[in-house]
């Protein structure tokens, strides 16, 4: 056990600290609609990675996360323009395509620059096993940042997904926060994709958001049961990639799903 | 008194067995990262010791995916053997890092970097990126030459005697059966490639260099246009030319390398594919690594002269 431990225990740690964030970030996003931003974000990151890597910088350069931070900025403002006034587009298609785009354009640039693949690769996957405690602390440090803005303005971010009709009467300058909801959320999902890859950021966005919506109905408690569901679903998956020697990433991505399969059971047989 | 000695004997004698048992009869256990290492630390280590290799014979070795596994076999390690020509730069460190293990740590007898006080071939003189995926220390497919085998079978029985100095005497007595069999072997090699001295060969990627030394060939045109880098359509034009201009007949294909790829050139251009690998369990029935090149040598000899005889048949 200890070994097991000594072996598991920065990836739990930044299983279990690093989530919460991501969680409550997730309720907005599922309950916007919007369910993609996080690749459609994350790809774009990495297409800033790409595109510094082909200027001959390092992956690990500041300005490797330069160019990543400025393309997550641009990435942040075109989905600002793009938030439905209209019917006619919807948003999810613009995100669709934002990320098909990104995703094509990284592959344009990776066909001239070798390193670039790896390093793609390891964005799409991961290394959550791998994981520095230096990297852990850095997130966590910058995960409170994001999250005590999101605390300090709390009222205008819930207003702003869940009833923008009144924050608009009440003189809320959508788009302003809008921007700054897009660039604090494309910071953090850029900074754990860089860890925990691709599918485990969706995964930690979307399920546990999705299980808290099953259960509850005000904020406190989703957040309750959205936080539960994630930190669960990391320790059994933690436990089952040590244990059944498994891809630690997609051991936690499995878990979470049959966590939400669990969450809708006991919901049926609550009903009845 | 007699009775009261002899059990107090027997005691004695039972006590130091089970202390020493442990000792002289726990396995000394070996980690490699490639299975070229494996199978020659298994040819020096016998029964003396237990293997276990990282990357898979049919993985890039480039690429290796971490799994917990990984760490807890390396934090259990008496000796880790790796090349040490930057193959494995790309995810054996974090995973050192990550088994905290003092006795496999750089510079510990216990850590065997095979390439060490080997000339590397291909050493650049500019690092450049636009170069492709290149090695600061120079080309790391060093183990597809059998002296290099040689170089590292030495390096490996020396770490094994100086970590585990009980069993010194049985080690270097295995290295020298197994460097005389490798010896043997090598002029036997060298006369099967002997009539097809200069010959170019294809391959996909720039995994040849001393192979192609050692036996007077030519590996020197690749599918893929930079190291790294996936072939692209106005490349794999280029090689189909200079392989028709030049009649170049044989193309090799490792186990992790896109088959379809090669399986179209070679049928543009009426070429040979050949299942190669650099490792030991790569192709079938290569277990060791002396029988790993005796494969290469034949089905690459029985290739290249088909493609002579095919050559003659007027079109």
């Amino acid at each position: 056990m200890s070994e097991a431990f000594q072996i598991m225990m920065w990836p739990l740690l930044a299983c279990l600290l690093l989530p919460g964030l991501l969680v409550y970030l997730g309720l907005h996003i599922v309950r916007r609609e919007i369910i993609f931003v996080d690749l459609a974000l994350a790809q774009v990151a990495a297409l800033g990675i790409c595109m510094a890597i082909l200027l001959g910088y390092d992956a690990h350069d500041w300005q490797t996360t330069a160019w990543s931070g400025g393309f997550t900025f641009m990435g942040a403002a075109l989905l600002t323009l793009t938030r439905p006034s209209g019917k006619r587009v919807p948003q999810e298609a613009l995100i669709g395509i934002v990320y098909v785009v990104a995703a094509a354009a990284s592959f344009l640039l990776l066909s001239r620059s070798p390193e670039g693949n790896e390093e793609l690769r390891r964005t799409l996957v991961g290394e959550i096993l791998l994981v520095q405690p230096g990297e852990v602390l850095r997130t966590f440090i910058l995960f409170t940042a994001i999250g005590t803005v999101h605390l300090i303005f709390r009222r205008q971010f819930w207003l702003l997904s869940f009833s923008p009709e009144q924050g608009k009467s009440e003189g809320l300058r959508l788009w302003r926060w809008d921007f700054l909801f897009y660039v604090l959320f494309g910071i953090a999902v850029t900074s754990f994709v860089r860890m925990g890859g691709v599918l485990l950021v969706f995964s930690y966005l979307i399920i546990p958001a999705v299980c808290a919506n099953i259960f509850a109905t005000t904020l406190r408690l989703r957040l309750a049961v959205g936080w539960i569901v994630a930190t669960l679903a990391s320790v059994v998956g933690l436990y089952a990639s040590y244990r059944l020697d498994l891809p630690t990433g997609a051991a936690i991505v499995c878990a979470l799903g049959l966590a939400l399969l669990l969450a809708s059971m006991i919901r049926m047989f609550h009903h009845k | 008194m007699n009775t009261k000695l002899t059990i107090r004997r027997i005691f004695l004698t039972l006590a130091v067995f089970l202390i020493l048992t442990p000792c002289s009869h726990a396995k000394l256990n070996v980690i490699t990262t490639t299975a070229d290492f494996g199978a020659i630390a298994r040819d020096i280590g016998g029964d003396l010791i237990s293997v276990s290799v990282l990357a898979k014979p049919t993985e890039d070795p480039h690429f290796v995916d971490a799994k917990p596994s990984y760490i807890s076999k390396l934090a259990r390690a008496d000796v880790l053997i790796e090349g040490g020509a930057e193959l494995e730069t790309g995810w054996l460190p974090p995973l050192i890092d990550g088994a905290r293990n003092p006795k496999i740590e750089s510079g510990k007898p216990g850590h065997v970097m095979c390439a060490e006080g080997l000339a590397l071939l291909e050493v650049p003189t500019t690092l450049d990126r636009s170069q492709g995926d290149i090695h600061a220390m120079g080309n790391p497919h060093f183990m597809t030459d059998p002296l290099s085998a040689r170089h590292a079978a030495q390096r490996i029985a020396a770490a094994f005697s100086t970590v585990d100095a009980q069993n010194s005497a049985a080690y270097r007595q295995k290295q020298e059966a197994f460097l005389h069999r490798l010896d043997e072997k090598l002029p036997e090699w060298k006369k099967q490639l002997e009539p097809f001295q200069g010959r170019r060969v294809i391959a996909y990627h720039n995994s040849w260099p001393y192979f192609a030394n050692r036996f007077g060939l030519k590996i020197d045109l690749f599918l893929e246009p930079k190291p790294g880098i996936p072939p692209t359509p106005a490349h794999l034009a280029e090689v189909m030319t200079t392989m028709k201009t030049d009649n170049i007949r044989v193309i090799i294909i490792e186990p992790y390398e896109n088959r379809k790829t090669a399986e179209a050139v070679a049928a543009k251009t009426g070429a040979t594919l050949v299942n190669f690998s650099q490792y030991p369990g790569g192709v079938k029935g290569t277990d060791g690594y002396i029988e790993l090149i005796d494969t290469l040598v034949n089905t690459l000899a029985a290739a290249l002269k088909t493609s002579d005889a095919s050559k003659e048949l007027p079109k």
